[in-house]
């Protein structure tokens, strides 16, 4: 569909990346636990290793439920495509888009 | 309580308030729409007919025992179903189109 | 001299005081109308079934207004607020006044601004007194729903709290959507969508809940300004047509519209769901029942055969709000519960009198999916853990609701939609929002969204307690636990019972 405005037209995008810096957002859905009513968005630096993602941002909200187990997150995916993070890779490396989403399951 | 399924023939109608004002106005649709059925519900009457209702100035005027004016039906109304295809001084017609 | 009748003295007064100018051409009198490709051939086909003159509109307004605030100062002196059935109940109210209320005055202006814009005299008249209306609605919002704030948490600074807060930028955006898009796109919106289409959805549960809920005031208010929306109604009915009308290229634009409005005011109804069914300590009706009638039945049933006479269809993505009938209001409930430690509400778990309700109304989800969530929730709590998510949720870019919503067939598992757009991901909650971002991405690419302005630090600060205060919320007293709240702890001691004897 063209654009039809009164006048020029062109705006951009408040949530782009660049305004963000060396940070990016991601989100994390826990699948199988309705307990959390969504994915939880975070801001986190594009360098951030996979282990200090996990350890300080997936864990402390996913912790919020008394039965989760850190150790037992697995089942990870980029969307719906499955992929196993290493702990010294960072989010850029293993391709977390920014606004991307990431799933696991527990147990 | 869940409403049965929508019969065929569609219906008009209109949400009035449930008070001295409205009442008359809602004797009067009954009166010129042998068809219509109200329903009660919290503080406002529902009231529907098959295809088409009409609201008659002079029935309203013989039930509330004094001249109305058809714009005071503004001051009951709640809310309609179907369009208002005349409004005039002597009657409001509310039916669908097509 | 005969007098003019209705018909007669409508037209002298209304469309006989207009003119065609000679000093400039009509295109740049009215040079709004023509860029949405909308083509009016001729706009004195426009019919008004109100036939209003200004006098005879002042002189019931009046009387409205007279009766509206006698009720209201009643209400006040009688301490009316006592005789709601819990202090819970306000949460609907609160909804009402910080999401509903800023609308009126929104589209106060916006209708002002149509009044002026349109090229029509009919139109613009019905515009005009559908401005004046809205103002009236603003007022008497306010005014009804003021003493509540004497009393309680929750509801000062709406105006501020429905630019800033989270929750809020739901209808918010929902209106600002349709501000920005062009006087035809809006009139279709929110004449039509909104005020016809969909009124219903809005104004039964929050007016009849006020009523079943002895809330006088707002009970008052309702009916009162029902009168006027009956009149929006039917604008909205006579724009669609009258487009529809004027020329067979206007069809798939109106069809275009209507899709893109119903799923947006249907997402931002899921509000309405949720405080049908689970705000409202005496029930009016499920919304499941309320869907059933006022969409299904009402509408699709009814209003819909009228418009296939013009090759209209019923909207796009319809067969999903069916479908998500049972189970939406559990779904955004159970966003509210977790997320009420930032707004300027309290929730808590229904008891379980309610929960059977739900159960009963709901047979195929409730006690399958929600029932055993609440219950872990109300354990939690009953420890000293009440349940609140910690951190911000993933949003949809059209809606802008935290995304808790679902696939359709499997309400168990959650929707996740996205596009890309010059180099950027966007993601939706469904086929719906999605559809919406992908016809017009450059509008929705500028959406101000509440978790990612936090994340911007445009939100007071990095943590809960500064965006609080940013938002304007007085934590402790406005949000999170109702059980817990300063609210619920007055209203156990104003309804103490009398003491008798010395």
């Amino acid at each position: 569909m063209s654009i039809k405005a009164l006048g020029d037209y062109d705006f951009p995008a408040k949530d782009r990346q660049e305004v963000y810096g060396d940070d990016q957002l991601v989100n994390v859905f826990w699948e199988g636990n309705m307990l959390f009513c969504a994915a939880a968005c975070f801001r986190a630096p594009r360098a951030m290793r996979w282990a200090d993602f996990k350890a300080k941002m997936i864990d402390p909200w996913a912790s919020a439920d008394p039965d989760y187990r850190p150790e037992a997150a697995v089942k990870w995916r980029k969307d719906d495509k499955p992929f196993a993070p290493k702990p010294e890779q960072t989010l850029a490396q293993l391709g977390i888009p920014h606004k991307g989403l990431v799933k696991f399951r527990t147990g | 309580m869940t409403e049965t399924p929508a019969p065929r023939v569609r219906t008009v109608g209109i949400d009035v308030q449930d008070n001295d004002e409205a009442r008359p106005i809602v004797e009067a649709i009954e009166r010129d729409n042998p068809e219509a059925t109200i329903r009660r519900m919290p503080g406002m009457l529902k009231v529907q007919v098959p295809r088409e209702m009409v609201v008659r100035r002079t029935t309203v005027e013989e039930i509330l025992g004094r001249e109305w004016d058809t714009n005071e039906f503004q001051l009951s109304i709640i809310s309609l179903v179907g369009n208002i295809a005349e409004w005039d001084e002597d009657e409001i017609l509310i039916k669908w189109e097509h | 001299m005969a007098k003019a009748s209705m018909r007669e003295r409508y037209q002298l007064l209304t469309r006989d005081l207009d003119w065609n100018p000679s000093y400039v051409t009509e295109q740049q009198l009215y040079p709004h109308t023509r860029f949405e490709g909308i083509k009016i051939h001729d706009w004195d086909a426009w019919e008004d079934p109100f036939r209003l003159t200004v006098d005879a509109y002042c002189k019931y307004q009046m009387e409205k207004d007279k009766r509206l605030y006698a009720v209201l100062d009643s209400f006040a002196q009688g301490q009316g607020h006592l005789q709601v059935t819990d202090a819970r109940y306000l949460n609907a109210i609160r909804l009402f006044l910080q999401g509903v209320t800023p609308l009126e005055y929104q589209a106060h202006r916006h209708f002002a601004y149509l009044g002026r814009h349109l090229n029509g005299p009919g139109a613009r008249f019905a515009c005009l007194c559908q401005s004046i209306d809205e103002l009236r609605h603003t007022q008497t919002e306010t005014h009804a729903i003021s003493m509540y704030n004497k009393y309680y948490g929750g509801f000062h600074s709406f105006p501020k709290m429905h630019d800033r807060v989270w929750y809020l930028s739901v209808p918010k955006s929902f209106f600002d959507d349709g501000l920005s898009a062009g006087p035809f796109e809006f009139m279709t919106a929110i004449s039509f969508s909104f005020e016809y289409f969909l009124t219903n959805l809005l104004f039964v549960p929050f007016m009849s809940g006020a009523s079943f809920n002895g809330d006088l005031s707002t009970m008052s208010f309702g009916f009162s300004a029902q009168s006027d929306e009956s009149r929006h109604m039917t604008l909205g009915l006579s724009v669609v047509k009258f487009i529809l009308e004027q020329d067979p290229d206007n069809v798939p634009i109106m069809q275009d519209w209507i899709d893109k409005w119903f799923w947006r005011g249907y997402r931002l109804l899921g509000l309405v769901a949720c405080m049908m069914d689970y705000f409202l300590p005496k029930k009016v009706m499920s919304w499941k029942e309320a869907f059933e009638l006022y969409l299904e039945q009402q509408m699709l049933e009814g209003l819909f055969p009228d418009l296939a006479y013009y090759g209209i269809e019923p909207p796009r993505h319809v067969e999903q709000a069916i479908a998500e009938k049972q189970y939406l209001s559990s779904q955004v409930f159970w966003i509210l519960y977790q997320f009420s430690h930032a707004a300027s509400f309290t929730t808590t778990i229904p008891p379980k009198a309610e929960m059977d309700w739900l159960a009963e109304q709901y047979p195929d989800t409730f006690d399958s999916i929600y029932r055993p969530l609440f219950e872990k929730a109300e354990r939690m709590a009953a420890e000293g853990n009440r349940f609140f998510f910690p951190g911000l949720p993933m949003l949809c870019q059209t809606c802008q609701i935290p995304m808790g919503f679902t696939e359709v067939g499997d309400p168990t598992a959650t929707s996740f939609r996205s596009s890309q757009y010059q180099g950027e991901r966007y993601n939706f909650c469904s086929d719906g929002c999605k559809w919406i971002f992908d016809r017009e991405p450059w509008k929705y690419i500028q959406a101000w969204l509440p978790v990612h302005q936090i994340y911007q630090g445009n939100c007071g600060g990095a943590t809960i307690p500064e965006v609080l205060a940013w938002y304007g919320i007085d934590a402790g007293v406005d949000n999170g636990e109702y059980a817990t709240s300063p609210d619920a702890a007055q209203w156990a001691q104003w309804h103490q019972p009398v003491v008798a004897g010395g």
